[in-house]
């Protein structure tokens, strides 16, 4: 047999998802399951093996070819970039980013400036570029609805899902930016050089969505 | 103020002794087989002036080039490539030369690469340009060449290619703007299909978004001609370009004698505006990202005022060697035979006496101690198998 595959998954909520992806095709995933503290685990009987780590490193691992594949979101997508191929929209892990503001601001009117606030510098510059609007940004690593109520920022980029979070503390959605989902990602070189046993495990995921 | 005096650049690194010889052995081999082909080495300067990489279709993002300026102020560019520095030569230099000229090169590229991403600022490049030809057999030389650069690893490898004109006139033919067509370009070139789709469905259904859709799945051996087929518009071009393809990828095929595998993927569209035909990848298991890359370029020289054909590829002479290291030991270090001890006034008799050694072939060291102790003591830890004392008298062993 062939050296197994390595997938890695983006560890938490996704990586559950994904599991139950896998065992919905019909593979043993007890290994993965009963983890322990491992971080590289067997599905033997899919010829795969499961790497876990954080979303950020699931994309440098593919994109070094350490690993051959991976489930990450597509917010991890948008704000590192990078070489890889970008398969399959898997459709869990749904959520979108926007620009929220405190309720009841008009957050475009007026010539200053804005400073956004949020943990994803790359796709809130990205958003305003394209709207040619010049902003300030600050990078927050923490509960980024912090910055708007405590008057550091005008507005913040952020993940939503249900906007509970914001609604409690009285910041509002005022435009969404990108819908989210978890992307299976692959190598560009282990497409090419493994192209079948890919190729076989995308068509049972897709059949299986 | 902070001292740097200790490190390199990040993206930087010294190569010790084995590395180096490995880096070596793969640039000599390259050379070597370029050169048995009959092409001829040339060496460009490190630094361009950046306008030579500024041209309309700007091939290469500013951001990723290192710059400095000369003593005029006039800005300078560490060379990022070196086929845009070969087309200046060809342009100028080279205008009246007989066609077709066989250019080879192995050179360092700079580009900044993103930090902390484990990739490398500094390159060594080795590869070919072949100018002035559009025959077949230009092609299915550059072709032999590629393939003949991934065997000589004996590692599994695989050889891909791909025709950018299948793109090109697909894309040509979608009512769309350029930015949506360079949007649409890189969704190809990603393997993008969730995006591909939504995006190409704004266009509405036609033939030409549907087998625009369907171009980047359309990559492995033989049997994606067949379906290339069945998707492509019946259209005299595209079906011409195929065939041209099929015919060059079973040349290929042949070439490579059933080692490696031969591969084609008609969504390779990188750098649409540089290339203008053929395309040529090559992979090593083992290595993340292409270790060749190449293709046909009809246009670029004409940039520089000469309209003139050209085709080559470039062989990433750092990866290959990563590879080898990671697949195996590093070469021993050639060691030392003879250590040569000069007794008190007897330096000039050692030196003449150690050069005598080396005549014979051997690699020979003169012992820089005061004290015989000292170089029987270096010689046991360097694995130096005989130690010779000139004291005037005769040798002792």
């Amino acid at each position: 047999m062939d050296k197994p595959i390595r997938m890695a998954l983006t560890k938490g909520r996704l990586e559950k998802d994904t599991v139950g992806l896998l065992e919905k095709l019909g593979f043993d995933c007890t290994a993965v399951r009963e983890k322990g503290r491992k971080l590289i685990l067997p599905v033997p009987d899919a010829n795969l093996e499961v790497v876990l780590a954080k979303a950020n490193d699931v994309i440098t691992y593919v994109e070094h070819g350490v690993c051959d594949m991976g489930v990450v979101g597509k917010d991890t997508i948008m704000e590192m970039k990078g070489k890889f191929f970008e398969l399959v929209d898997l459709g869990f892990g749904r959520c979108r980013f926007a620009l929220a503001t405190k309720k009841g601001t008009d957050f475009y009117s007026g010539y200053g400036i804005k400073t956004i606030a949020t943990k994803y510098p790359n796709v809130a510059r990205s958003f305003f570029e394209k709207k040619g609007m010049d902003t300030e940004i600050i990078k927050i690593e923490g509960s980024v609805e912090l910055a708007p109520l405590l008057e550091l920022a005008d507005g913040i980029v952020d993940i939503v899902e249900t906007g509970t979070t914001l609604k409690e503390n009285g910041l509002e959605v005022i435009e969404d930016v990108a819908p989210i989902s978890a992307r299976l990602i692959a190598n560009t070189v282990s497409l090419k050089m493994r192209q079948q046993e890919i190729e076989e495990l995308i068509k049972k995921i897709e059949e299986n969505l | 103020m902070k001292n740097y005096d200790l490190i390199t650049p990040e993206g930087t690194k010294d190569l010790l002794f084995g590395e180096c010889m490995i880096t070596r052995r793969i640039e000599k081999t390259m050379m070597d087989l370029f050169t048995s082909y009959g092409y001829s080495e040339m060496i460009t300067p490190g630094l361009e002036f950046f306008d030579v990489f500024n041209l309309n279709s700007r091939y290469f993002p500013q951001e990723n080039m290192y710059k400095l300026t000369d003593s005029k102020g006039r800005l300078l560019v560490m060379r990022p490539d070196s086929t845009m520095p070969i087309a200046r030569v060809v342009a100028t230099r080279l205008r009246d030369a007989m066609l077709p000229l066989k250019l080879c090169y192995h050179q360092t590229v700079y580009r900044t690469e993103a930090a902390l991403k484990g990739r490398s600022d500094e390159i060594v490049q080795a590869g070919i340009e072949l100018i002035g030809s559009e025959q077949k057999m230009a092609d299915l030389e550059v072709i032999s060449m590629a393939a003949e650069s991934l065997k000589a690893w004996g590692m599994e490898f695989s050889l891909e290619i791909g025709h950018i004109g299948i793109f090109k006139e697909l894309v040509g033919r979608l009512e769309a703007t350029d930015k949506e067509k360079e949007r649409i370009r890189k969704l190809i070139e990603n393997k993008n299909f969730p995006a591909l789709n939504d995006m190409l469905d704004t266009f509405g259904a036609s033939p030409v978004t549907a087998a625009l859709k369907k171009l980047p799945a359309l990559f492995g051996g033989e049997e994606v001609f067949e379906k290339a087929e069945e998707l492509i518009p019946d259209d005299g071009n595209i079906v011409r370009l195929l065939e041209e393809l099929r015919q060059i990828y079973r040349s290929a095929s042949k070439l490579c004698g059933g080692e490696g595998n031969v591969t084609v993927d008609l969504g390779l569209v990188n750098k649409t505006d540089y290339y203008t035909g053929l395309i040529i990848k090559g992979y090593l298991q083992g290595h993340g990202e292409e270790v060749i890359s190449g293709g046909r370029y009809d246009r670029l020289i004409s940039e520089f005022g000469y309209d003139v054909p050209a085709i080559g590829f470039a062989v990433n002479i750092n990866a290959i060697s990563k590879v080898i290291e990671k697949n195996g030991v590093l070469p021993a270090v050639p060691r030392t035979d003879v250590i040569v001890y000069a007794e008190e006034g007897c330096e000039v008799a050692a030196l003449k006496a150690a050069q005598e050694l080396r005549e014979q072939g051997l690699t020979v060291e003169n012992a820089l101690f005061g004290d015989i102790e000292s170089v029987r003591e270096y010689a046991k830890e360097k694995k130096i198998a005989k130690v010779v004392v000139i004291d005037g008298s005769g040798e002792e062993l």
